[in-house]
């Protein structure tokens, strides 16, 4: 449907737009009808044989593939052979070494530094990099999360992240490099790194426990895999999108390839590389939460055990540390990018000495000096009589929301209640459904649907991608995760839409709303479950609801900048032909923006499908509960199932969302 | 048009360019039989004589292939201001990347000051683009991280020279282009006409044998064109530096070229002063390209007279043979009577109201062979 009519329609007015676009709707209407005549001989000649072979909807056991068998045995192998097999020994045991010795040596120069040396350290390098707005931020959020007696787990993520940000920028800068200077390499890469983006982080947990073991290294190396690729994607498109008319003058003056490289195109990109880094730190911080399952100390950890025994107080505790680490980390990163990228001499701006080296040199030694006197009074560590409890005052707050709020609520009924409605009223009956289908017309369903949106490519792979899940055997747990996908994914295009049509009618509403999304869009997944807990208990609602919540500010976002960017000439000539504003939007906004509404839709699917599936850890079940089972008995091969269908249900997902033209805006922020 | 000397005859307008040689002067650059062709198997269209009298539609439709400049030639005097031009898509800017090859030739002879551009390796190739020709762009190519000033040192700072050195050269360009004071500022604060500015002091840094100049003011608001326009014609003035100069602006093309090739469809269809293309078009093209041209203020008075009747070479005004006619018609309406056109002390005619009225009202096309070589 949207072959044809995405590029005319960006350009027309709405007095080009009555005459024309009759035939045109009624060529797409054509195109797509022959596509679903197509693929209805298609299934017309299968399916009777296919029925024929394997009656019944569920997939057929005849046509799966046992795989708990070789991958238990690759288990136990690997196990049995970790500490003498020379691939081990020579190769993945230094460079499992490697990371426990520097995150080590990090954490134990925070440590060193003391709880006065850290906020100092912190709070200047805030406030040199990006002004002393975010560096008072930093200062007060260093404070509460030492109030929140949770100094020492903020240390320890904290180390964990330097280590592993580094490492992902390192790694992503090079690939990125190579690929932004090699066209073959680019057009390898680029597909991996944009389906990588779409996979949730679940999936990276496993492979990698099961060459390194439950630990450090694993979960640094999971956080490596999960943040390298944006960073490699925008210095790949950072080195390539450069000015070829610059590229062209420092050619004509004679420079060399490498004068090119570091005099012109590395500098042309910082905008890119900086956004690369604050989107590396982002995805690195939720990802070193959720490596909390497989082995990373730190606040993730207090979260997971919190969670476990639905200690919602203990919980907060550790998630508000985390959720101000967030801001901060986000508001530097991009605080640096804007100032780099703004045309203005603001790198000379201020006195001498407040400028290069000299400053730096001023800010260690602050640092170091506080750190000593820090030592000197006695208190390296968070000292324990500043401590704030707020665990049991929220806890009895849930216990009172337990027993007022959850259900019997006069008229609206309790959030309990809620929950337990859209169980049974949604996705109960969604779940059967998609159970009870046969599962070659959800095969059928699926094809449609990505060849209507998308070119018959990403039509196959789709097709491909769940077919896999029947062939491992997951078809059923699959369909239960599919259908809490889609009743979060339908609750949040309800509501993000709405709430994007407003924000784009009404500037106040979005000076509003920005904020909120701001924040919202810098915590990591792991975050919103607690919440939800809070108000719903554990169950598959409450995973849905923290979807919803996790992927609705991308979806209000989209929406609003796509009806925001519509042609404003489009605009007027419909204003001037007298439209009421229900029509305008309906006649000229929506039609124009559907692009950026199919992108709206692409990524809360994405989003929504990573939420649900960490939903696992809160009683969501299905996939993402094969995997923290997988973790937690040692049952690799049930694990590792699991998050190849949640890899192939994710490129399902993605396809079939997926407009002709590929999207270049990257996840979440 | 006189294209009379043989030998030379393929060069349009040749006899311009064998006489200059004879002159003495020497030629920079000297293009012969110059190809760029676009598309597959680019480099067999220009030895393959079934297709290159082709046009440039029939030749896409046969081939596939493009070419944006068709045999070419052509050669660039020292010291002087060479104009191409042609409207968008007829070849000229590929034309000029073509002589530091930032676009590779498809074939044909190309040599500055005597050596084979074409044969140069990567490191005399860099050579040549470091230091004897630098190119002032449409669109600037300014690096937007670096300073007014580092951006003018950016050709010094590739070649290797010290940085103190390179400042003060840089420092002095600056000055040189009227921007002094604004050497902290970052292109991006800077105004089209500064930042052209900065283009034109960069190109001069290098201390260029030839500034290569690709519709450098096109960008620009006309007022500021003008400016730059005459910046241009005083830096020559000052300097006597070569230039090759690709414009889609007629007027620009006159105010700035001692000569001028009009290309058309990658071929150059005339070549000749400006005196020569407004009062002598080649054909109906250059015809109609030149419609507009005030004529007074190109051609000069050796086009407009006549032979000076009985005592008419003793008395009148007396007018230097390069006057412009609009010149001539002021001198003439004050005197009331016929000027002389006057070389060296001799007579060679004298012109009135009505031979200057002939040259404006374009009732003199009909006399071709009376341009004054």
């Amino acid at each position: 449907m949207s072959t044809a009519s995405a590029p005319p329609a960006t350009q027309r007015g709405l007095g080009a737009d009555a005459p024309k676009a009759n035939p045109a709707r009624a060529l797409l209407g054509r195109r797509g009808v022959a596509k679903l005549l197509l693929l209805a001989v298609a299934a017309a000649v299968l399916v009777p044989v296919v029925h024929a072979a394997w009656p019944g909807a569920a997939w057929p056991s005849a046509l799966t593939v046992d795989l708990s068998g070789p991958l238990g045995k690759t288990s136990d192998w690997i196990i049995d052979n970790r500490d003498n097999h020379w691939l081990f020994v020579y190769f993945l045991g230094h460079l499992s070494n490697a990371v426990v010795i520097s995150v080590r040596a990090v954490y134990l120069l925070l440590l060193a530094l003391g709880w006065a040396g850290v906020t100092t350290g912190v709070t200047l390098i805030a406030w040199r990099v990006a002004g002393w707005r975010i560096a008072a931020t930093a200062l007060v959020s260093l404070l509460v999360s030492g109030a929140l007696g949770m100094w020492v787990p903020t240390m320890q993520t904290l180390a964990l992240m330097v280590v592993a940000v580094a490492v992902s920028v390192v790694v992503g800068a090079l690939l990125g490099l190579a690929a932004g200077l090699s066209e073959r390499l680019f057009r390898i890469l680029r597909p991996v790194l944009d389906t990588m983006q779409v996979l949730p982080a679940f999936a990276y947990l496993l492979p990698v426990v099961l060459i390194f073991g439950i630990g450090v290294p694993a979960a640094l190396l999971a956080t490596v895999i999960y943040a390298a690729p944006p960073m490699a994607r925008l210095t790949a498109l950072g080195l390539r999108g450069a000015d070829p008319g610059v590229l062209e003058a420092v050619s004509s003056l004679g420079a060399t390839g490498r004068q090119r490289l570091l005099t012109a195109r590395l500098p042309l990109a910082r905008k890119e590389l900086l956004l690369g880094v604050n989107q590396t730190i982002m995805m690195a911080l939720s990802m070193v939460v959720i490596a909390s399952m497989i082995g990373a100390a730190g606040l993730g950890d207090r979260v997971y055990q919190a969670l476990a025994s639905v200690d919602v107080g203990a919980a907060l505790s550790a998630a508000i540390p985390i959720v101000l680490l967030a801001i901060v980390m986000d508001r530097t990163t991009a605080a640096a990018g804007a100032r780099i990228g703004a045309a203005g001499n603001t790198a000379t701006a201020g006195p001498a000495w407040l400028r290069g080296w000299q400053v730096w040199t001023g800010v260690a030694a602050l640092t170091a000096l506080l750190a000593l006197a820090g030592r000197l009074t006695g208190s390296a560590v968070w000292p324990g009589a500043w401590f704030v409890d707020i665990a049991h005052p929220v806890n009895d707050f849930k216990e009172w929301m337990v027993d007022h709020l959850y259900s019997g609520v006069p008229v609206i009924g309790g959030t309990a209640d809620w929950a337990a409605h859209f169980t049974n009223w949604v996705l109960n009956p969604l779940r059967d459904g998609l159970t009870a289908l046969p599962w070659y017309g959800t095969l059928l369903i699926v094809a449609a649907l990505a060849w209507l949106i998308g070119t018959w490519r990403t039509a196959l792979t789709a097709v491909l991608a769940m077919a896999a899940i029947g062939v491992l055997g997951v078809w059923k747990p699959s369909m239960n995760t599919l259908s809490q996908v889609l009743a979060a994914l339908v609750v949040t295009l309800v509501l993000g839409f709405g709430t994007g049509v407003l924000a784009a009618g009404s500037k106040r509403f979005e000076a509003i709303l920005r904020p909120v999304l701001d924040v919202m869009q810098t915590m990591p997944q792991f975050v919103y479950l607690i919440p939800v807990v809070a108000l719903f208990a554990v169950g598959r609602a409450p995973a849905a609801a923290a979807a919803v919540v996790y992927a609705l500010p991308a979806v209000i976002r989209i929406t609003t900048q796509g009806l925001r960017q519509v042609d404003p000439a489009a605009m007027e000539s419909a204003r001037s032909l007298g439209a009421t504003r229900w029509q305008m939007l309906r006649q000229v906004q929506l039609p124009l923006a559907r692009p950026a509404l199919l992108l709206a839709v692409n990524q809360g699917v994405v989003l929504v499908l990573a939420v649900v599936i960490i939903g696992g850890l809160v009683g969501g079940g299905a996939l993402g509960y094969d995997v923290v089972t997988g973790l937690a008995t040692g049952d690799l091969a049930l694990g590792l199932v699991a998050g190849v269908a949640i890899v192939c249900l994710g490129l399902m997902l993605d396809r079939v969302t997926q407009p002709t033209e590929r999207r270049t805006t990257g996840k979440g922020a | 048009m006189a294209t009379t000397s043989a030998g030379a005859s393929e060069i349009p307008n040749a006899r311009k360019a064998a006489d200059a040689a004879e002159d003495g002067r020497e030629v920079v650059f000297s293009v012969r039989h110059l190809w760029k062709v676009f598309g597959p198997k680019a480099d067999k269209i220009p030895d393959d004589t079934s297709v290159t009298g082709l046009s440039a539609q029939e030749l896409r439709e046969r081939t596939g292939c493009t070419a944006a400049v068709r045999d070419v030639s052509f050669d660039v005097h020292k010291g002087e201001v060479f104009v191409v031009m042609g409207l968008s898509g007829s070849g000229k800017s590929t034309l000029v990347r073509c002589l530091t090859r930032l676009i590779e030739p498809t074939s044909g002879d190309l040599e500055m000051d005597g050596e084979d551009v074409r044969a140069m390796d990567r490191t005399a190739l860099r050579e040549l683009r470091r230091r004897r020709a630098a190119m002032v762009f449409q669109h600037f190519g300014l690096l937007p991280h670096r300073t007014v000033v580092d951006n003018v040192a950016y050709g010094l700072e590739i070649q290797g020279v010290g940085k103190a050195e390179r400042r003060e050269k840089a420092n002095e360009m600056v000055d040189k282009v009227g921007l002094a004071g604004l050497e902290k500022r970052r292109p991006g604060q800077l105004s089209g006409g500064q930042q052209q500015r900065v283009g034109l002091a960069r190109a001069l840094a290098v201390d260029p044998e030839v500034l290569l100049f690709d519709e450098p003011f096109s960008a620009l608001d006309p007022l500021i064109r003008r400016d730059m326009q005459e910046e241009v014609v005083r830096l020559h003035r000052e300097e006597g530096r070569t230039m090759v100069f690709i414009t889609h602006d007629l007027a620009e093309a006159l105010r700035v070229g001692d000569r001028i090739a009009l290309m058309r469809d990658g071929e150059i269809v005339q070549l000749g002063t400006p005196e020569e293309i407004v009062g002598s078009p080649a054909d109906d093209y250059v015809r109609d390209f030149v419609r507009d041209v005030p004529r007074e203020q190109v051609l000069t008075v050796r086009r407009a007279m006549r032979p000076a009747e009985d005592g008419e070479a003793d008395q009148g005004p007396a007018l230097a043979a390069d006057t412009l006619i609009s010149d001539a018609i002021e001198a003439v309406a004050r005197s009331g009577g016929a000027a002389r056109v006057v070389d060296g002390g001799r007579c060679l005619g004298v012109v009135d109201h009505a031979c200057l009225l002939n040259v404006v009202a374009r009732i003199d096309e009909d006399r071709p062979g009376e341009v004054a070589a």
